[in-house]
């Protein structure tokens, strides 16, 4: 099983149990499916940082008060903020099997989901490239909703990109993304590079969660 | 005037803003358009620097002025507007040395935010926000409306709309476009052009996004569809960055060369948009002066377009899907009467997946609003299907709210010869964009003879020029009759199509299956006539298109006619046909194993087979609920995940409809459902949970009234008192929402205070559900049946 299909699976709830190859089946088609519907679009800019205290921190304007991302960035003087897409003829093809096929609804949904992942995992690679050629190292993606990093950044960090122009990338009143299938996030820019790099699942203190990755592995 | 000379002369815009600004000291975060009143001079200056380099059209400093993206306490948007235009004007005043006639264009940018159903901005709203800063921007004194950097058709609608009612200014738009010539929203370069060309844009262009080279492509497609005058402002290049900042590094003289090409191509009317300078539009102007731009080649195509994709009539023929229409069919009125929306909707896109190209919409019976339920239908369809719509209907209040809120350029079903029709629908299809159907008929009823119907269709298209409306837009329906009581009907029918291609080289629509009505086995006829109305050409065939004989006219016509090349469409349609012939039909399980496997086609099967030895209620209750509640189950001890669950559901729910038109053949009805109301709180656009909720319920007899998402707490509290509704399901994915279902909670307490209420959502627990004040918290979606079985009894 490739690690999207793997990812598609946690994302759906099987935690260790096997999965019954209907399902299987439809996760396949869902990835193809998607791969005809789907946009990969990302924007990025580099700000400075800057600390006060243990939870207060300033990326660029804004200002942020968590102590989950202040510890996150500790000892960074850069961050890189993104913002990226699947567009939105994923939610046009979810809303359209809402009506017939809610089994497939679901499976595109966790599809999505780790083909966005896989879309910022691969992103984030080439950042790393870069940065390492300049001796600097990446910080784990941290996004709004991590912890205490509020999600009421989020209009202000697509302000920051210039997102809804650049990749049509917006925010609801009530702080939700539009397309449904997006993300923005931080990643710090650091000198030293840290040796256990723990990404956004793990480092989540909801440790009984029925989609947590490490689940049954070492608890 | 700027009409006099648009697309006769060679005009130059002005180049970017933005980065000026930050040169000048803006702030990353501060609002541009507060310069306006704060650094007047330095606003100024900037527009000066364009003059003296050659721009006639200066936009004002008002990209983001609208209430929706601009919030200052301490300016508003009127003083912004006033003082912007003010400085274009003073600008001229200072730079322009050479007598020539400039213009001051108000800026009309987008809002930041997006439309529904992508996101949760209303169209009406969005209408209002640019309302308001056309009205300033008249006031204030601009020339003209510029409209730009737009991504979304739907916003752009609201814009143009906005500034053709509200004001008397000439208006020019010009949208975003990647490289592979498409709009963020999805929309390619036909379909938005087609759309505006219906609004009646002055001019339209491309802008922002890339820069001239790369534009290049999509400058050709776009004066391949474009008849009014092309814009185009590139980029100084594609954005690059540098230590966090982006910059844009083509210089000006190859921009400039780069400009010459982009004239060569036939746009008319030229500048930049960011990281260019007045040097770039000086060198712009130095190299091509004022030389005199191509003639504008009109387009000729028939095209009607939705959002996302552009049909074109004249190219290939057509099919328009017929079924969201009541006539004659039992169910399709009953569900309108329910207002049952979701069975619409699935005609909607079960045609879309047999091949339908446009879908015809007629939702028009005696006893209902037919404006509000057509504003519903469109709303709803074109957030299910990129189809384009065919709004089709009698009712002239109905057309017009349909074509308002439509996203695209509509087919129009329908105008006919009579004067009154034409003073009716001519006006709406001026104001609004679209191609119509024209029906040949008149005052008199139907001539009998295809030269009748031909010189009806001659005075239509007389008709619409006066109101502007081109011939290409005029599609002639010379109507079928019913063989059986005009045995000459199809004869007459076929000749006037030819006569009618011939005489005015329009495009045609026929609505296929009237000619078979009183006769046995209709789709021998229908599938014949079919073919003989295409090949006397016949464009857009208004037919069901899950009929298999109509389909196979259909291709095998395409295939012959060198529509369909290398028969690729026949092919993949009949190839595998031999071989899905041979397979059995579907294994027999029992209802209960295929309902427990999820298999919907056996389900289907075994409900029919035991319908043979059983009374339907009885298969209800002895072996599809049992079923359910085995899947049921294994979900709550987990052993059966949640895809298997909801493929078990819609296994169900198929031997279900088996099952209910059997009792409705013996005049019975399933047993009476309580009324549940499922809804997503306000806030919130995830609606996933909410329908999982919602097809488990359905699957257990409930009737669910769905209210969708981002509902406000007066709707579901109204609704569950209008209908005496006595469970309300709740659901919200965010913390920022939770609040939204507690004022939802409060409010039902109020006005309906028999009435529970169960929660559920990503980010609920006991603990909040109880904080809130909720009666049930449902951690997945089978304890909401077990809920509502048990308040039920």
């Amino acid at each position: 099983m490739d690690t999207r299909t793997k990812e598609a699976v946690r994302y759906l709830g099987y935690g260790s149990h096997a999965i019954d190859d209907d399902t299987l089946a439809l996760i396949g088609s869902s990835f193809e499916e998607l791969e005809r519907t789907a946009g990969r679009r990302i924007i990025y800019r580099i700000f400075d940082v800057s600390f006060q205290g243990e939870t207060g921190l300033k990326i660029g304007t804004m200002e942020v008060d968590s102590r989950n991302l202040r510890r996150n960035l500790d000892g960074c003087r850069n961050v890189i903020v993104l913002g990226a897409t699947l567009g939105a003829g994923v939610d046009m093809l979810l809303r359209r099997y809402s009506l017939t096929d809610m089994a497939r609804v679901v499976v595109l949904q966790a599809c999505a989901a780790a083909l966005l992942e896989e879309y910022l995992d691969e992103c984030q690679e080439e950042l790393k490239l870069e940065q390492e050629a300049q001796s600097l190292y990446l910080r784990p993606r941290f996004s709004p909703g991590y912890g205490d990093f509020s999600v009421l950044h989020q209009g202000e960090i697509l302000r920051m990109l210039d997102a809804p122009k650049r990749i049509g990338l917006s925010v609801t009143d009530g702080n939700m993304l539009t397309p449904t299938k997006s993300v923005t996030a931080v990643i710090g820019v650091g000198r030293t590079q840290l040796s256990c790099h723990v990404k956004g699942c793990e480092n989540c203190g909801k440790s009984d969660c029925a989609y947590r990755r490490d689940k049954g592995v070492g608890e | 005037m700027i009409l006099d000379r648009l697309g006769k002369e060679l005009l130059y815009f002005d180049g970017g803003m933005g980065t000026l600004l930050q040169a000048k000291g803006l702030l990353p975060g501060e609002l541009p358009e507060t310069w306006n009143l704060i650094h007047p001079e330095e606003i100024v200056d900037i527009h000066r620097q364009y003059y003296e380099a050659g721009s006639d059209i200066v936009l004002t400093n008002t990209f983001g002025a609208n209430a929706l993206k601009f919030h200052d306490s301490k300016y508003g948007l009127k003083e912004i507007i006033d003082a912007a235009v003010a400085n274009v004007r003073r600008a001229a005043a200072l730079g322009v040395h050479d007598g020539r006639e400039t213009y001051a264009a108000l800026d009309v940018g987008p809002t930041g935010k997006l439309l529904k159903p992508v996101g949760d901005l209303g169209f009406a709203e969005a209408y209002e926000a640019f309302c308001e800063v056309v009205r300033y921007g008249e006031e204030a004194g601009a020339d003209l409306i510029h409209i730009e950097t737009m991504s979304d058709t739907y916003e752009v609608k609201a814009a143009v709309l906005a500034a053709k009612e509200n004001t008397k200014l000439p208006v020019t738009v010009t949208m975003i476009f990647d490289e592979k010539g498409k709009l963020l929203t999805g929309g390619d370069v036909p379909s938005a052009v087609a759309m505006l060309e219906g609004l009646r844009v002055d001019a339209l262009g491309i802008n922002c996004g890339l820069g001239p080279e790369q534009m290049l492509p999509i400058l050709k497609e776009l004066m391949e569809y474009a008849s009014v005058p092309v814009i185009v402002k590139p980029n100084a290049g594609l954005p690059k960055q540098r230590d966090g900042e982006v910059y844009y590094d083509v210089e000006p003289d190859r921009f400039a060369d780069a400009m010459e090409q982009v004239l060569g191509m036939g746009a008319c009317v030229i500048g930049g948009c960011c990281g260019t300078t007045p040097d770039h539009i000086r060198a712009m102007t130095k190299m091509a002066g004022r030389r005199k731009p191509k003639a504008l080649a009109p387009n000729e195509d028939t095209i009607v377009s939705s959002y996302g994709r552009a049909v074109i009539l004249n190219k290939k023929p057509v099919i328009i899907g017929e079924r969201i229409n009541p006539t004659g069919k039992k169910k399709f009125k009953q569900a309108l009467k329910d207002h049952d929306i979701d069975y619409i909707l699935k005609e909607g896109v079960t045609q879309q997946d047999m091949g339908a190209h446009i879908l015809d919409v007629n939702v028009g019976l005696p006893d209902i609003d037919e404006a509000a339920m057509m504003r519903e239908t469109v709303t709803e369809l074109q957030s299910v299907t990129s189809l384009p719509l065919q709004i089709d209907t009698v009712d002239i209040r109905a057309m017009e709210t349909a074509m308002r809120i439509y996203n695209g350029k509509p087919m129009i079903n329908s105008v006919n010869g009579k004067q009154e029709s034409m003073d009716a629908v001519f006006p709406l299809v001026q104001r609004y964009g679209g191609a119509v159907v024209a029906l040949t008929l008149d005052e008199e009823g139907i001539p009998g003879t295809a030269r009748g119907r031909c010189e009806i269709a001659g005075r239509i298209i007389e008709e619409a020029a006066r109101y502007g409306i081109k011939k290409k837009d005029i599609v002639v329906d010379v109507l079928a009759m019913t063989i059986s009581s005009e045995p000459e009907g199809a004869r007459t029918t076929l000749e006037a199509l030819r006569l009618v291609r011939e005489t005015y080289g329009v495009c045609t629509v026929l609505g296929v299956s009237n000619i078979s009505f009183g006769l046995p086995c209709r789709p021998v006829i229908n599938a014949n006539f079919y073919t003989m109305a295409l090949q006397n050409g016949l464009s857009a065939g208004i037919i069901n298109p899950s009929s298999e004989d109509m389909m196979r006219s259909y291709t095998s016509f395409c295939a012959l006619m060198n529509y369909d090349e290398n028969c690729e469409e026949y092919i993949r349609r009949y190839g595998g046909q031999k071989r899905e012939a041979r397979t059995a039909p579907p294994a027999s399980l029992t209802l209960k194993d295929a309902i427990e496997k999820g298999l919907k086609e056996e389900a289907h099967h075994a409900a029919s087979e035991l319908l043979g030895t059983k009374a339907p209620l009885e298969i209800i209750n002895r072996h599809l609920i049992p079923a359910l509640d085995e899947v049921g189950k294994g979900f709550e001890k987990g052993t059966v995940f949640l895809p298997q669950l909801l493929m078990s559901a819609d296994a169900a729910k198929i031997a279900f409809a088996v099952l209910k038109s059997s009792l409705a053949e013996n005049g019975q009805e399933a047993q009476k459902k309580d009324k549940v109301i499922l809804a997503t709180v306000r806030g919130d656009i995830h609606d996933i949970g909410k329908n999982i909720v919602k097809v488990l319920l359905e699957n257990y007899s409930f009737d669910v009234i769905d209210l969708g998402k981002d509902v406000p707490p007066e709707t579901i509290a109204e609704c569950a008192v209008r209908e005496d509704v006595r469970l309300v399901g709740l659901s919200a994915l965010m913390t920022t929402t939770v609040v939204s279902m507690e004022d939802t909670i409060k409010l039902l307490r109020k006005e309906k205070p028999d009435c529970k209420v169960m929660v559920g959502g990503a980010v609920l627990n006991q603990e909040y559900a109880d904080m809130i004040g909720a009666d049930f918290y449902g951690k997945d979606a089978m304890q909401s049946v077990y809920y509502a079985q048990e308040l039920f009894g």
